[in-house]
């Protein structure tokens, strides 16, 4: 039977969907047709507060890095040796593994040129892709979709830029249509249950054909997510790894579970906060150790949870600056400014640590007291939207950065997107 | 016909109105007799739908009542009354807000009185005195052993091996360990060590007895008591209560009573949770509505979040409370001014960290690091962010003609406008010797070093600059009028706001006496921001608010958290920012809980029986109605026999809850789709998928028992304010 993928796509086979007469299998392949390459889906996860690149990678043939942390700093006996030069945190771990198989790769020294100190001005440079600039409204992963789509147009669900938080982030804010879901068992009008409640019924005829035009095209869009993901069922949802507690691993756990419903997700954004270790941050244990823990476990619980499917996932994480190089007074540590990102994927070339290392010395810090930037982190994340979502039109999705394949730092083989 | 005349005649004054001259736009500011139509202008907006359009934009939305009052008074008139809050009887609204004493007091007495984590770690480190006695001793006692307890955590933690950290996780005895040589910590210790001795050996959480004991206690009392429970005990009490019987140790407070209750706990909750409080009553139910409108206009205008420090909080308060409410409607360069003096904003803005680069203090500081090298703080200077956000946001506007060199010339200007002793509530502070010296120049003007009057004299420049005036009349039309309004109107504003030295009342009256603002255009075209929708629907509704915080988690769920807008951009008044997926979800989920009566401490008090005027059926809780009306109080509504409603078809159900909610016809679609539901409703249909589901046909017709006609009500008036038409004002 020769089916037609965008009727799919529409009220035929939604409303098939929201039935239990077909086989949940069925279902899931109808879902599929207006699925996107599995190749191109794309994690990002921001560390709110700026993490301490410094003690999460740790530089520990540095002598310097012992000097300026007497009490914090991590014992070169029980960092996790990278290549002989680099550590990871002792709670890093589940990392090691992922690192060990090549799957995942470290940008050292990585971040936004722009000097501010400012936690909001800083995650919104980031999150907007253009440091420094102030009047842009949308986010870099929000461009690099539009860019997708001028190259290659193509249908899409409402789930293909997905947030998984109470409201859609800078990043993903613009012009192409973003979800943000904050429980997936909450994504429901008038309660749950395997039947749409009757006020939702009524709420779809009533925004279905009304003549306001927004509220049309949006209140469509809703209901299909509704529907979409209520024949996902995510009340049987059953994870294939164990994921730690934590509202960060409750994330991820819903994440996996949304990628694995192929509703069309392409790109998936979480947020995780508690990095701004002003004071008592701790060492090999502590605030900062503990936050790695369930960092890295569930990161990896994610990775094992997508199974085959993670094959076509490139997973990478960010944080608005770094930290000072030297402890504080309180054991703590202040905004600094270069710092460690995580790229994460099949199509990764793992088991390294990239970028030009500054140094630790008093003399290659950044205004004396930071770890100084050699990698601009719109590199890092210019490579991996062009070979994940194939948008090649890097100007557009970091206006002013002028990024070319030259300044790669080749972490994924390959410069030609998907066909 | 009268109508086919003024077609004619509109046809007529067509040309006159596209070519825009400004002799035409003086006649038309002319004012009309009241009540008169204005005939003439193609597509403007008529009738009742004057006073719905007026109210949807100059309130926070239509109360069942509020069209016949206005009619009555006259549009003009009404108009005119909201430009002066000071003469409209707010009498029933400050009833309300005497349940929040705490909301009159200002930084310093909020911060010593509901102590900061900040001002209790001053006390801890001996750097700040402790109460002497009392209730506010045992709310600073609580908070500094809790403080004192983590640390203590902490410190056990770090020195436990690896393995046993996350045992360590558990309670650990909140003794004391404070430095030994500090005196006052020591007499602490002690007081403290006899004053647990005074609370009951046992785990109150396990002790049942004291708990009754408490709640049974006459209010006075039962606080006294609680103020005796060392910090463990009373943590441990409170954790133990549940709801119910937390609402029943609260009830009968006084409210100077609830907020030492709520300080024994977490006093900076207090703060925060009152601030937002008031601030939803107000939107909810002052009758000065326009003034709350301005109010969240220039909250917005000139944004402050939250949480920039832990101070903010309690700046915020005073912020609102005296510096932007009372100048919503006055000239807009006094507001500026008071802004530039707050602290919460030269706190937010980082204006209170700046130091002019040749000030005294710089100089100061470099001798200081020279003879200490090896202390590499960050060495202080100039910071740009007020000086920028002043120029990009507040006044010019970011294509308003200002360069980067006026930014940093501007940033050096407010050099020394700082704050003293933030973290106590001090106020406004010039400091000479953090104050750049020299003379400055920005947009081409020089101004010579003058101290704190450059400061002023940059402020008075900027808000009388041509730019400002665009800028600010475009925004004003952009949350008034539509998304994208006629630069005409935003010209003729911003002439009026240049002549009338930047009056905004003048500014609005310019908007209200212009066609483009009575255009059928923007009838119901501006989507409602959360805010909007939230309040609007409570007031539609007339809903009792005992309850503040299922308002202020909707606000949250749908992105527009109260005083939480992080960049200090503010919340915007796009469609594009508040209409999408999630959104949707939530506004209809509210809408449908609000209906409902789910929302905790939350009634609508409207039902089948209520007529669409304000009775009051609890009056203690729906003071509103009864301070405001001249009639006796309502004695409690006798619970009518259903018989009298159930002669009301679906049609005219439907067609009440529509004028009552939404105040006017909901379009077809809408209609349809809320009366099949009305119609299932009533027939006891069990589910509305159009394909049958598990259903035999045929038990579908043997309907049990009708629903009962409140519950259909909620579902319906859940449609109605969930429905497209009820997203837009």
């Amino acid at each position: 039977m020769e089916i037609n993928r965008r009727f799919l796509l529409h009220k035929g086979a939604l409303a098939l969907a929201g039935t239990t007469a077909i086989p949940q299998f069925l279902v899931r392949t109808v879902m599929a047709q207006g699925a996107v390459h599995p190749n191109r889906r794309l994690v990002v996860i921001f560390q709110r507060g700026a993490a301490d690149g410094l003690n999460i990678v740790v530089p520990y043939q540095e002598k310097n890095y012992y000097a300026m942390r007497p009490s914090i700093a991590i014992p070169q006996k029980q960092v996790i040796d990278l290549d002989g030069f680099f550590g990871l945190h002792p709670s890093l771990a589940a990392f090691k593994l992922l690192y060990d198989q090549g799957h995942l790769a470290i940008v050292h020294a990585a971040g936004s040129p722009d000097m501010t100190r400012s936690h909001f001005d800083a995650q919104d440079f980031m999150e907007s892709g253009t440091p420094g600039v102030k009047s842009t409204d949308d986010g870099w992963l929000n461009r690099a979709l539009e860019v997708e789509d001028l190259r290659h147009r193509q249908d899409h669900t409402a789930f293909r830029a997905l947030a998984l938080g109470a409201d859609v982030p800078r990043t993903l804010a613009g012009k192409i249509p973003a979800i943000a879901i904050s429980n997936v068992s909450n994504f429901t009008v008038g309660g749950r249950g395997p039947a749409p409640s009757p006020a939702a019924s009524a709420f779809e005829a009533m925004y279905g054909s009304s003549g306001d035009r927004i509220f049309h095209a949006t209140g469509e869009e809703t209901f299909d997510a509704v529907k979409m993901l209520r024949a996902a069922n995510p009340a049987q949802y059953k994870p294939a790894a164990d994921y730690p507690n934590g509202e960060f691993s409750n994330n991820m756990k819903q994440i996996a579970q949304l990628l694995k419903a192929n509703l069309g997700i392409e790109a998936a954004f979480t947020d995780v906060s508690g990095w701004d270790t002003h004071q008592n941050q701790g060492g090999v244990d502590g605030q900062l150790s503990n936050r790695l823990r369930e960092f890295s476990s569930a990161i990896r619980a994610f990775w094992q949870d997508m199974g085959d499917d993670a094959a076509g996932i490139t997973l990478v994480t960010m944080s608005e600056f770094g930290r000072t190089a030297r402890e504080n007074g309180t054991g703590g540590t202040d905004h600094g400014h270069a710092n460690a990102m995580f790229v994460l994927g099949a199509g990764v070339r793992g088991g390294k640590v990239y970028g030009r290392w500054p140094g630790l010395a008093n003399e290659q810090l950044n205004e004396g007291r930071d770890l100084a930037l050699t990698t601009d982190y719109r590199a890092v994340l210019g490579e991996v939207v062009s070979k994940t979502l194939g948008a090649d039109n890097l100007d557009r999705v970091f206006p002013g950065a002028r990024l070319r394949e030259e300044g790669f730092l080749h972490l994924m083989p390959g410069g030609t997107p998907r066909a | 016909m009268k109508h086919v005349q003024g077609l004619w005649a509109a046809s007529l004054c067509a040309s006159l109105v596209v070519s825009s001259l400004p002799g035409i736009a003086e006649a038309r500011s002319t004012p009309v007799a009241k009540g008169a139509e204005r005939e003439g202008y193609p597509g403007q907006i008529r009738g009742d739908e004057r006073i719905l359009h007026a109210l949807n934009r100059f309130t926070f939305g239509p109360r069942p009542g509020d069209l016949e009052a206005v009619k009555l008074a006259g549009l003009d008139a009404w108009f005119d009354e909201q430009l002066h809050p000071a003469e409209i009887n707010n009498t029933a609204l400050e009833v309300r807000l005497a349940d929040y004493p705490a909301m009159t007091w200002s930084p310093e007495d909020l911060l010593f009185r509901l102590p900061s984590g900040a001002v209790i770690r001053q006390v801890i480190d001996g750097k700040a005195p402790m109460p002497e006695r009392g209730a506010l001793y045992a709310v600073y006692e609580n908070a500094m052993t809790r403080v004192a307890a983590k640390r203590q955590e902490q410190e056990l933690k770090r020195s436990l091996p690896v393995g046993a950290q996350s045992a360590a996780d558990a309670k650990a005895p909140a003794t004391m360990q404070l430095g030994a040589d500090d005196t006052k910590a020591v007499s602490f210790a002690a007081t403290s060590a006899s004053m647990a001795q005074d609370a009951k050996p046992a785990d109150p959480a396990l002790d049942p007895k004291l708990e009754s004991a408490v709640l049974a206690m006459p209010p006075r009392d039962r606080v006294l008591r609680l103020t005796k429970m060392a910090q463990p005990q009373f943590d441990a009490f409170f954790k133990g209560l549940k709801g119910p019987e937390r609402q029943l140790l609260m009830s009968d407070l006084t409210p100077d009573l609830r907020e030492t209750v709520g300080a024994l706990e977490n006093p900076e909750r207090v703060v925060v949770e009152e601030l937002m409080a008031q601030r939803l009553l107000r939107d909810a139910y002052s009758n000065a509505q326009l003034e709350e409108v301005m109010t969240d206009f220039w909250m917005n205008h000139f944004n402050v979040f939250l949480r920039k420090n832990e101070a903010t909080p309690y700046y915020l308060v005073s912020y609102e409370r005296d510096v932007i409410r009372p100048r919503a409607l006055g000239k807009f360069e006094d507001l500026l001014e008071a802004t530039a003096h707050s602290p919460a904003m030269l706190i937010y803005l980082d204006n209170m960290q700046s130091i002019g680069p040749d000030s005294t203090a710089a100089e100061k500081a470099k001798v200081a690091a020279a003879r200490n090298p090896k202390n590499k703080k960050a060495p202080e200077g100039l910071n740009e962010n007020y000086a920028r956000e002043l120029m990009e946001l507040h006044t010019l506007g970011v294509n308003g003609g200002y360069t980067q060199q006026d930014v940093i010339q501007a940033a050096r200007i407010l050099t020394g406008w700082t704050v003293e002793r933030p973290q106590r509530g001090g106020g406004f502070q010039f400091d000479e010797r953090r104050h750049e010296p020299g003379t400055k120049k920005v947009l081409g003007r020089k101004f010579k070093e003058h101290g704190e009057k450059e400061g002023r004299d940059l402020l008075h420049m900027l808000a009388t600059h041509p730019s400002t005036a665009r800028f600010i009349s475009r925004k004003l039309a952009v949350r008034f009028v539509s998304d994208d309004p006629p630069q005409e109107l935003v010209d003729r504003m911003a002439k009026t706001f240049l002549s009338s030295d930047g009056d905004i009342a003048a500014v609005l009256k310019t908007m209200f006496h212009s066609p483009e603002f009575w255009s059928e255009d923007v009838y119901r075209a501006k989507v409602k921001t959360p805010l909007e929708y939230v309040v609007s629907a409570a007031r539609a509704t007339n809903a009792s608010l005992t309850n503040l915080q299922p308002l202020v988690g909707a606000l949250r769920d749908m992105g527009m958290p109260l005083y939480g807008c992080v960049p200090p951009t503010g919340y915007k008044w796009d469609a594009a920012d508040w209409v999408s997926t999630g959104a949707l979800v939530n506004r209809m989920n509210f809408a449908l809980s609000l209906a409902a009566n789910r929302l905790n401490g939350i009634t609508t008090t409207w039902t089948a029986e209520e007529t669409p005027t304000l009775t009051a059926r609890q009056p203690a809780l729906n003071l509103l109605a009864d301070l405001d009306s001249d009639d006796a109080p309502a004695k409690p509504a006798d619970a009518k026999p259903p018989a009298t409603s159930q002669s009301a078809t679906p049609q005219t159900e439907e067609a009440r809850l529509e004028t009552l909610l939404v105040g006017e016809r909901v379009s077809e679609s809408t209609r349809a789709a809320v009366l099949e539901q009305f119609e299932q409703q009533s027939s006891g249909a069990a589910s509305a998928m159009p394909v049958a589901m598990n259903q035999n046909p045929n038990q579908a017709r043997r309907a049990p028992a009708a629903v009962p006609l409140e519950k259909q009500d909620q579902l319906l008036a859940g449609l109605l304010i969930g429905s497209p038409e009820f997203q837009r004002r």
